[in-house]
């Protein structure tokens, strides 16, 4: 765990793949009642080159945190593997102290990836109707999220002719359609300007009210400070510190620090 | 609040998954450019088809003999749906990869992939889209067979369904192998590489090795292009609808194999192997199915019924050696009017080709070159014809039964027709294209519950 500060989760560390059913339970008692997700270690590389070193963090229930780190810190590969659609070396996971393997993660996290246009060639209200039906959701629910994320204007378009900041809000209305507890976002504020920033974090924290958390991938520091409950600091593949903005700056001495300022001092 | 326990969806609705796989490959050019390709194919060789039909009915018309060899099936259905095999093989392979591909390439199936559907359910649905692609491809191929009807041609049902049925579990299999490219490669192009090296390659296999003895046409078999060869014929094998039962089903098993990204290499290529032993084994059974159904309006793959019924008696074995090379004529000839026959009526047949691998070249100076030599408990007579008249009266006096009577008034009478064929190239050229046109833009209007989501949004 070399170097990683852990300030969220007062629990030992676990060994990885030692876990039994009862074992688990047993966590589970002595976990943080407020922790959801427990990552104990992601290990992930491609051939030689190691991408991510035991990474290890936790989550809590209804809080948006924000891995932040430079392009190629490893960010995306965190959350592709973390919702099972990356395979890993290691990727030892739990959901409320109980384990969750990759093929469950669906279960439990709905991760919306960076850059995905889904279903070009459809009009969005056929895709955001996809997705509703699925979960089975009613049309009162399907007009609040299009209302929420401001998809009216156009809903009669097809997803190609999408401007960028409207794909990405096609990607969230997805996303919140899902029934989820928690959503894994990738880069959601890229292509906003600032006032569509302030809109959609407005939804996103009136998601938090509700319940739901949210991991979001951010490499623009000043997004995330702006957004982020806590922070996971990431940088070559490596957990630098994990905390709310204080709780860095007291690991870091600086005491009124940005979030830019803090990264720097740590990696 | 939100519960953060973990989600159950029991049994997610499937209506929207095949909605949605509806609307992708009905949504996509892919689909309706080949309908548009396919018109003017399948109409000239339709049109063709039925000009040559006519000019061999005019002698037809003049002589009963001539007539009875006047089949619809080989005149107008082969050649006409021989259209529509073309444009599957060369064309359908880019509908179905779209199915999966486009998911592939946009991203959009890493979303697909965490909806509370199996990886089975997933490409079974993509499968089912690649029916109704078929289904639709085949519009072309089905009016023309209305034409031919309009034009008073004559249709056997048994016939012109088993046909129908073929090209169907071809248009399958292609798309099955389509899935299974898409699901291997990153790019819808490398996949369509993938699925022409199979359909085209196999089509290369069939023109080359075709023919040729020993292990050359035992690798011919393995052409895609065989499928269909035992349903041009007017039979329905069931060893032959099993195996391509299997291979559709194992290709789509290689498919959610391939197709869930998070899942390592490792695993993806050990359960492959499942399902290939799986599939090896299934084959191996369906190889000793003979179990066919000669569903010709004029029985071509049968002797006359009392034959059928006497020879279905005999109950030794039957040991049928050949002094033929394989690629002699006289083999071929041999093969279709007396042994396949033999083949599907006789519980317990043995055919042995006494050259091996040997070919014409090498064989022909033989002294017994030329002779079938028949052995049936313990008896055993020679004869050099391939045909039925002069073999079944050696095979009766070999197993000591008595020839049977004739049965009266079971000849195939054929059915010539002289037919202008010139109005159906006009649907196929303007017609149809118009309402494949029509057909698109409809397609293109948005869902119903649009202008509902619009007004209360």
């Amino acid at each position: 765990m070399d170097g990683v500060l852990h300030l969220a989760s007062p629990d030992p560390p676990i060994g990885r793949n030692t876990l039994l059913p009862v074992e688990a339970a047993c966590v589970s008692e002595q976990a943080d009642d407020q922790t959801l997700l427990r990552v104990d270690s992601i290990n992930k590389q491609y051939a030689d080159q190691v991408v991510l070193a035991d990474v290890t963090f936790d989550i809590r229930a209804g809080e948006i945190v924000g891995i932040i780190g430079p392009n190629g810190a490893g960010k995306t590969t965190v959350l592709e593997v973390l919702a099972g659609i990356l395979p890993a070396e290691t990727s030892d996971v739990h959901w409320l102290g109980r384990p969750l393997p990759p093929s469950r993660r669906r279960e439990a996290m709905f991760y919306l990836p960076d850059g995905v246009r889904p279903y070009q060639d459809q009009p969005v209200t056929r895709v955001l109707s996809f997705f509703a039906d699925v979960y089975r959701k009613s049309t009162d629910e399907i007009t609040n999220t299009i209302q929420a994320v401001g998809l009216t204007p156009v809903l009669h378009k097809r997803v190609h002719s999408l401007s960028k900041g409207y794909g990405r809000r096609l990607l969230l209305a997805l996303g919140l359609l899902t029934p989820h507890p928690l959503l894994l976002m990738d880069e959601p504020f890229d292509g906003f300007d600032l006032r569509q920033i302030r809109d959609i974090v407005g939804v996103l924290r009136g998601e938090a009210a509700k319940g739901r958390t949210f991991v979001l991938a951010i490499h623009q520091l000043l997004d995330a400070e702006r957004v982020c409950d806590r922070f996971i600091l990431l940088a070559d593949g490596r957990v630098r510190g994990a905390g709310t903005l204080n709780d860095l700056r007291a690991r870091t001495g600086l005491a009124s620090g940005s979030l830019e300022d803090i990264f720097l001092a740590l990696t | 609040m939100r519960s953060h326990e973990i989600l159950r969806v029991q049994d997610p609705p499937l209506r929207p998954l095949l909605v949605k796989e509806l609307w992708e490959i009905l949504g996509g050019r892919a689909l309706w450019t080949m309908l548009l390709l396919m018109c003017p194919l399948i109409g000239y060789s339709f049109f063709q088809a039925v000009s040559l039909y006519g000019e061999a009915s005019g002698a037809g018309l003049q002589s009963q003999v001539l007539a009875a060899s006047l089949s619809p099936l080989d005149g107008v259905l082969v050649p006409t749906l021989g259209a529509s095999y073309v444009a599957v093989t060369l064309l359908f392979p880019f509908v179905a990869i779209r199915v999966l591909g486009q998911e592939k390439e946009s991203g959009a199936l890493r979303l697909l992939v965490q909806l509370p559907y199996r990886s089975s359910t997933l490409i079974a649905a993509k499968l089912a889209a690649v029916l109704v692609a078929w289904m639709l491809s085949s519009v072309p191929a089905f009016s023309a067979l209305a034409i031919w009807r309009m034009l008073d041609g004559h249709l056997s049902a048994p016939e012109t369904l088993n046909l129908l049925f073929g090209h169907l579990l071809y248009g399958l299999l292609v798309g099955a192998i389509a899935l299974f490219a898409a699901s291997v490669s990153e790019s819808a192009a490398t996949a369509a590489i993938v699925t022409l090296a199979f359909t085209i390659g196999s089509w290369v296999l069939d023109f080359t090795v075709a023919g040729h003895p020993g292990l050359l046409e035992w690798i011919a078999r393995l052409s895609l292009t065989q499928v269909l060869r035992t349903f041009e014929q007017g039979l329905l094998s069931a060893g032959l609808v099993v195996g391509i039962g299997t291979a559709v089903c194992g290709f789509s098993a290689l498919a959610t194999v391939w197709m869930p990204p998070g899942v390592d290499v490792r695993t993806k290529l050990f359960r492959s192997l499942v399902c290939v032993l799986a599939a090896a084994i299934i084959f191996g059974l369906a190889t000793q199915i003979r179990f066919s159904v000669d569903v010709t309006e004029d029985q071509r793959n049968s002797f006359p019924v009392a034959d059928q019924r006497v020879l279905a008696k005999l109950a030794e074995p039957l040991v049928v050696m050949v002094h033929l090379a394989a690629e002699d004529p006289r083999y071929a000839d041999l093969q279709r009017n007396v042994l396949a026959k033999l083949e599907r009526v006789l519980p317990n047949l043995s055919i042995r080709l006494a050259g091996g691998w040997q070919n014409l070249a090498t064989s022909a100076g033989e002294d017994r070159y030329g002779e079938i030599e028949y052995t049936y408990g313990g008896r055993s007579d020679i004869s050099r014809s391939t045909s039925p008249r002069e073999i079944l009266p050696l095979l009766y006096g070999l197993a000591e039964v008595n020839p049977p009577a004739p049965a009266p008034g079971s000849d195939y009478p054929g059915y010539p027709l002289i037919a202008g064929g010139q109005l159906a190239l006009l649907w196929f050229f303007c017609g149809l294209p118009l309402c494949i046109a029509f057909a698109w833009w409809r397609s293109r209007r948005l869902p119903a519950n649009h202008n509902k989501l619009t007004k209360e949004a």
